[in-house]
């Protein structure tokens, strides 16, 4: 029997869910190797019967937390799809104000009873999924890869454990012989990123700037080190690492 | 060697492309840089290029490469399918040529990689003399500025745009018969090519100050070296010195299957040992975590493995690596060079038996017999020394003796040493004072290893002088006590009065993170002693201790350890989780004079201290 996969998605573009609907002729494949029972972006059929759950964005609310959990029974295998869900991405970026104050920058202009126990105005910290739930694995990237969801889907429905990459965008960017982005006088935050995009963004003469968030153990301080030798202030460095991986620690140190 | 003209030479290279069967590659520019790739026409070519982003192994191990395909849909069908085209590569300089050469040597050694050989034998090289050196290129003291062998042909340009051409190969041969018009080199023409690469030599500003043949030697004595931290402190781990090295040739086995679930393939692709999960297994773990255990790799590699394997120095000074290194730390000059500066046998000419000149700083009577020496080396630098290891210390006109270091490893000049008056040397050593001099060679042997000790409860038991040795070790752990589990140290002696160290012993007293038990074999009357009577292993039993997960240390008389080590044993202990270190008759320090032999292991270079499982199977090990 083919797997039942469900697509849900949190605070997002949906950008990543919309990678998997461009998958075109591939998605015919797709089909053929499992059964989508809920992609709110392609169909309008839902069912809440479903083997693997692709959850896509941050959890932003309590009633977002409430609506993960339950995916979250449901779902043998729980798959953070794209930056958002799986490590914060962007969304993190809010976490540098408390959640009175967004609220207020926000909607300042609304009416109190519009929005006093309203639970859809209800914002509490940015939170990846793996803060709420378990997660099984994840996609990352800011839009997801198509090509490594592909490899994804097909990994589980083999019963295999998915592969993405632990090692940084340097190493795609070497194999595809690229002048490093540095000697064209721009930033790089390749040598910390997880690879996985094919360094889609130095191959076209862009600064990776993080979006499928660090590998693991990534050597920050050398990256400093080196972001500092090609003359970027602290406050520069900062703004580039918080955009995808915004860290409170680090906002801190300001 | 031929004559061609400038058009001759491009006309030539036009037929090439136009009627050789495969893909024509070449030198071409890529902005600012340069790069194989296939040429269109003979005007892209680039023969005055500096050194291009990837080197040509990229023709021979593809960055990504089909091993096999295969089809799920049957029980097991397999196969090769990989065309493999003729290929012909104009321009590969030399150091590219030999790195090429060394690559078939490992490919084609024993194991024939078919895939490479199937490349090897449809492509052609056309190698070029250096005409530009790549600004961070050292192959001029590489011996890799030129090369005699390893191309099917050769070209060097020369004034007004002739083209010499030396042949290499029957196959290089063929084509100038087929496509070029040349001419025999006049005797001042080969002379003048001979001047050409010559001159190329003298250009090369960087330059390694050690003779690539000695770089084994060099790189096994500083294992152990701080430049390793140091170095790898700015790492990024990042792997790009690997990728871009003409004689890494490290690779990745991945599988692609499609989303057909139907077909599928397996594909190898460039790896390199600088990163962290090259060396990880299913279950998790990563053999060289600390980056700069893979940043050491990398130039042990280069410089002591494969030589030992294939004889020669994996390294052809193109550059590449210190080009795209973004901290800068991955220049093999810069490596080489700081080694050669602080490498005590090459700073001393070359004589490991002529010991450094140093000063006794200070003097400590210890009990009557021991003394402690604080000493200095004259040369201002310090020993460097691992917790473990020992020094020859030299009286000259009396003698050397080998000595342990008594204090652990904390960055400043002055080293201790503890000398039981028993022989000459000891005895010369009590008599003398503050300011006087004596030789030290070393630090020698095999040390502690501390990085495998981190995390791990540990269980000290000295005997003796064994405390002297175990000291240096003792004092790294308090030192670095978070770095460690619970921490045990029980120590005997014979009588109170040998009792060593007794300031510090008193100190322990006053730590909670330490347990520790002293015992004497026995109170003389007169001497004072309200601890243990027993001997060492008496102690064993009062202390509690998860045997899997602790480590002992051992250190004592011989006659010691059969017994502490029985003890230990039959409290579960794994055999491996046991660390002596020995004594015995070490003349030379070096694994050369053959006194210290335990059957064929030398105390001195492979130990004095020793993994228990290591050497338990010796019979002269524990008589």
């Amino acid at each position: 029997m083919k797997p039942r996969v469900a697509f849900f998605d949190f605070s997002s573009c949906e950008g990543c869910q919309l990678q998997v609907a461009n998958l075109e002729e591939d998605i015919i494949d797709l089909s053929k190797i499992v059964e989508i029972v809920s992609f709110r972006e392609v169909m309008k059929e839902h069912s809440d019967d479903y083997d693997i759950a692709f959850v896509e964005g941050s959890i932003m609310r309590p009633m977002d937390e409430k609506r993960l959990k339950k995916i979250r029974e449901k779902a043998k295998i729980l798959v953070a799809l794209g930056s958002c869900a799986a490590f914060g991405g962007i969304n993190k970026l809010r976490n540098q104000w408390s959640p009175e104050e967004v609220k207020k920058e926000v909607y300042g202009m609304a009416k109190e009873e519009d929005i006093e126990g309203n639970p859809f105005f209800d914002v509490f910290e940015t939170k990846a999924v793996g803060e709420v739930v378990k997660v099984d694995y994840f996609i990352p990237g800011c839009p997801i890869d198509r090509n490594e969801f592909a490899k994804v889907v097909t990994a589980l429905v083999m019963g295999k454990k998915p592969n993405i990459p632990n090692y940084p965008v340097c190493v795609e960017c070497k194999k595809n012989e690229n002048i490093c982005v540095f000697e064209l006088g721009k930033f790089c935050l390749g040598p910390v990123t997880r690879a996985g995009c094919n360094a889609v963004c130095p191959t076209n003469e862009n600064e990776c700037e993080g979006c499928r968030g660090y590998i693991e153990n990534p050597h920050i301080d050398a990256e400093k080190g080196v972001l500092e030798k090609y003359g970027l202030t602290v406050e520069e460095m900062l703004d580039r690492f918080n955009m995808f991986n915004y860290k409170k620690e680090v906002r801190r140190e300001r | 060697m031929k004559i061609m003209t400038k058009e001759d030479f491009l006309a030539f290279v036009d037929a090439l492309i136009e009627h050789e069967p495969g893909k024509v590659v070449g030198v071409k520019s890529k902005g600012s840089k340069f790069v194989f790739d296939e040429l269109s026409s003979a005007q892209e070519l680039r023969l005055d290029y500096d050194v291009t982003i990837l080197p040509p192994k990229k023709y021979f191990l593809p960055q990504y490469e089909t091993m096999m395909c295969y089809d799920l849909s049957k029980p097991f069908s397999v196969k090769r399918e990989v065309k493999i085209e003729p290929l012909i590569i104009i321009g590969i300089h030399p150091y590219d040529l030999i790195a090429i050469q060394q690559m078939e040597k490992l490919y084609l050694d024993t194991n024939v990689d078919d895939l490479y050989l199937e490349r090897k034998r449809n492509t052609i090289l056309i190698g070029s003399t250096i005409k530009k050196v790549a600004e961070r290129a050292f192959a001029g003291s590489m011996g890799t500025a030129n090369t005699n062998s390893g191309y099917d042909l050769m070209l060097t340009e020369m004034e007004d745009g002739r083209v010499a051409v030396e042949i290499g190969s029957e196959k290089g041969r063929g084509l100038l018969d087929k496509y070029a018009k040349v001419r025999d080199a006049t005797d001042k023409e080969v002379a003048e090519v001979r001047a050409i690469k010559e001159a190329i030599v003298g250009k090369y500003e960087r330059k390694v100050n050690l003779d690539p043949k000695e770089w084994p030697l060099l790189f096994n004595e500083n294992y152990h070296s701080s430049i390793w931290e140091e170095r790898a402190s700015k790492c990024l781990a990042c792997g790009s010195c690997t990728l871009v090295c003409p004689t890494c040739f490290c690779y990745d086995v991945e599988e692609e299957v499609g989303l057909n679930l139907k077909e599928g393939k397996r594909v190898r692709t460039w790896d390199g040992c600088l990163l962290r999960e090259f060396t990880k297994i299913a279950s998790g773990e990563i053999f060289r975590k600390d980056i700069k255990d893979r940043y050491r790799h990398r130039y042990m590699r280069k410089a002591v493995y494969l030589p030992e394997r294939y004889d020669f120095i994996a390294c052809v000074g193109c550059g590449r690596c210190a080009t795209n290194c973004l901290p800068d730390i991955a220049d093999p000059v810069d490596v080489v060079n700081q080694l050669v500066e602080e490498s005590y046998s090459l700073k001393r000419e070359g004589s490991i038996h002529i010991p450094q000149p140093a000063t006794i700083k200070r003097m400590e009577m210890m009990t009557e017999k021991e003394v402690l020496l604080e000493i200095e080396l004259d040369s201002g630098e310090a020993l460097n020394h691992q917790p473990g290891q020992f020094v020859e210390v030299s009286v000259l006109g009396v003698g050397e003796a080998p000595l342990s270091v008594s204090s652990a490893p904390n960055g400043g000049k002055r080293f201790e040493i503890v000398v039981r008056k028993v022989g000459n040397v000891t005895t010369k050593l009590h008599q003398m004072s503050p300011g006087d001099k004596v030789g030290i060679r070393g630090p020698f042997g095999n040390g502690f290893d501390i990085k495998a000790l981190e995390g791990k409860h540990l269980l000290f038991i000295a005997g003796g002088l064994g405390i002297v040795p175990m000291r240096s070790l003792i004092n790294y752990v308090l030192n670095n006590r978070k770095d460690f589990g619970k921490v045990i140290i029980l120590y005997g002696c014979k009588e109170p009065c040998e009792l060593l160290f007794r300031e510090e012993v008193a100190e322990w007293d006053k730590r909670d993170d330490i347990v520790h038990l002293l015992t004497v074999d026995s109170c003389p009357e007169g001497e004072c002693w309200e601890g243990n009577i027993g001997v060492i292993t008496t102690l064993i039993p009062k202390v509690s201790f998860d045997p899997k997960n602790t480590i002992a240390i051992v250190i004592g008389p011989p006659v010691m350890y059969k017994f502490v080590i029985r003890d230990l044993l039959s409290r579960g202990m794994p055999e491996e989780n046991i660390i002596v270190s020995l004594e015995r008759r070490m003349k030379c320090g070096i694994g050369k004079c053959g006194h210290c032999q335990m059957n064929g292991v030398y105390v001195c270079k492979e130990g004095p201290v020793f993994n228990y499982k290591d050497i338990k199977d010796l019979p002269e090990a524990f008589q």
